[in-house]
């Protein structure tokens, strides 16, 4: 039972990673808290459903839709509000509060939109029959989801570590200040950055009817609070910390589920609070908040 | 034998009566110098003087309220850093390193303009100027000692071929010796016909200056050469500390 939580764990992991990949990212450009990151998520899971219940498009197909889309909603998102957010004198609190808002929004037009009820998509959509790893029988949907998730974690630290665009970005995250002095178009690297950001947050949406089971309209704020605990467990503004976090995330939760299961959904909570307590850094350890 | 240089060349750059500050704290009353081609400037200054503040108003990172910047030949008052990185600034600013990215992203990050050929060929031309960075070239830049990082800072802003290199306190936080090691590479540097303006408040710096100038709250004292500058009497006591 042990081994079986831990494999499961690894498996939701890859796909938490990608749950909160996009939340850090912006994190660690911007250092502005995006509270709505959960909500594009919802939204990414209600258009996988949409384009599968009436064009019966494959969840795969929707992921390079969704992709697209939300990159086009990302960036004038983007400068609609986040050039302004930056030049006010607490940028990281009042982003906060300008999330939270459209966070608020997004849920109450969703829900006037299309109800209040639990959509959910097939699993027999990404393949029928368990797959046995190490011994542990686990749904083909769960290891297609994880696999997905780590594609697109990996395209990610391609971009970050093997474009010049993605040099650039990592520069802005190690100092904006220096960034600037050095010519670095710091709006445009933060712009691409909140795309992808959005990007990620909509196809981790597409996977979720599969890992969550189903999806809500006001399901954002409860995956605001995992995607939270995954990157501060990890490392805030540290996006490959964010693998380390999400597969803390997934074990924890799966060891929770297994030996105390009606505690699990208390899990992100807990996990914060530990760390904040002990390692305020985040595992990885870079500071990168002033206090 | 090259032609002999006009008397006065057009400068590469050129501020006037640039006003400038903080919120509603104005630091700079009408500060202006000018840089011509291949001519290195010092701007000698004490601490709280102004120096950083007009050199950020001439890379752009500061907003004059009022005077202009020229970066020859066009009016760059209103241009944003990175438009006047392409036109063939660079700025060493005092930190002037990426900690957290290696050595050769660092060079990478400050070429970021060049096209991918032409940047690898000046990589190269950089590590063999600097040997100590091309035995390292993996390692962060955070891990490097202090004398090390001002010298991956001078390659980093020298990797995108710059005609004017601006340098914000290139001694801060060095010990003596480093100080003369960077004054040496710079001095290789301006033996090639780079253009430079160093702002200052180490004296050991005017030995790379072909004119000084000297700010003292906010506006421009003097402006000359070292000669000039070691003849005045107020102005030697000042930054020379002699009598």
């Amino acid at each position: 039972m042990l081994i079986g939580a831990i494999i499961a764990g690894i498996v939701f992991g890859l796909y938490y990673t990608l749950v909160g990949l996009g939340l850090n990212l912006v994190f660690g450009v911007m250092r502005i808290v995006n509270l709505a990151h959960g909500d594009f998520l919802m939204l990414g899971g209600i258009a996988a459903w949409w384009l599968f219940t009436t064009l019966g498009l494959h969840p795969l197909a929707s992921a390079g839709l969704v992709i697209v889309a939300f990159v086009l909603v990302g960036l004038p998102l983007y400068y609609l509000v986040v050039p302004r957010l930056l030049r006010s004198r607490d940028s990281e609190m009042l982003s906060l509060i300008l999330f939270f808002g459209l966070s608020q929004m997004i849920e109450a037009v969703t829900t006037i939109g299309l109800g209040s009820t639990e959509r959910s998509l097939p699993p027999r959509l990404l393949g029928v029959g368990p797959i046995i790893l190490f011994g542990t029988r686990l749904p083909k949907a769960w290891i297609f989801s994880a696999a997905a998730s780590a594609i697109a974690v990996l395209l990610v630290y391609l971009y970050l570590y093997r474009t010049r665009l993605g040099t650039l970005t990592r520069a802005v995250m190690v100092s904006r200040d220096e960034a600037l002095a050095t010519g670095i178009d710091v709006n445009f690297v933060s712009a691409v950055a909140f795309g992808i950001s959005i990007a990620l947050a909509g196809v981790a949406g597409v996977f979720a009817p599969f890992i969550l089971g189903s999806i809500t309209p006001n399901m954002g704020v409860a995956i605001n609070i995992t995607a939270f605990a995954v990157i501060v467990v990890g490392t805030l503004g540290n996006p490959l910390g964010t693998l380390l976090g999400g597969i803390i995330y997934g074990v924890s939760l799966m060891l929770m589920q297994t030996y105390l299961s009606s505690w699990a959904n208390l899990l992100p909570n807990l996990l914060l609070i530990a760390v904040l307590l002990v390692r305020p850094e985040g595992i990885l350890g870079r500071r990168v908040r002033r206090a | 034998m090259p032609d002999p240089a006009p008397l006065d060349p057009s400068p590469i750059l050129r501020a006037s009566a640039i006003e400038a500050g903080y919120g509603r704290v104005q630091v700079l009353w009408g500060a202006g110098l000018e840089v011509r081609p291949n001519e290195s400037v010092v701007l000698l200054g004490a601490n709280g003087a102004g120096k950083t503040t007009l050199l950020k108003v001439i890379v752009g990172l500061l907003p004059a309220w009022k005077g202009s910047v020229r970066l020859d030949p066009d009016d760059v008052t209103a241009w944003r850093t990175d438009r006047r990185v392409r036109r063939g600034l660079a700025y060493m600013s005092e930190i002037g390193v990426f900690p957290g990215l290696s050595i050769d992203e660092n060079l990478r990050v400050g070429g970021q303009f060049i096209e991918k050929s032409a940047l690898k060929h000046r990589m190269a031309e950089l590590y063999a100027d600097f040997p100590d960075l091309a035995h390292r070239r993996g390692a962060l830049a955070g891990s490097l000692s202090g004398g090390q990082r001002k010298m991956l800072g001078i390659a980093k802003a020298l990797a995108s071929s710059p005609r004017l290199l601006v340098m914000d306190e290139p001694s801060a936080g060095l010990s003596p010796l480093f100080v003369g090691q960077v004054i040496e590479v710079l001095n290789r540097f301006r033996a090639s016909g780079l253009a430079m303006l160093i702002a200052e408040q180490n004296i050991a710096f005017l030995d790379l200056a072909d004119r000084v100038f000297t700010l003292d709250g906010g506006r421009i004292r003097f402006e000359g050469s070292v000669a000039e500058l070691e003849a005045d009497d107020s102005l030697r006591r000042t930054y020379f500390g002699l009598a």
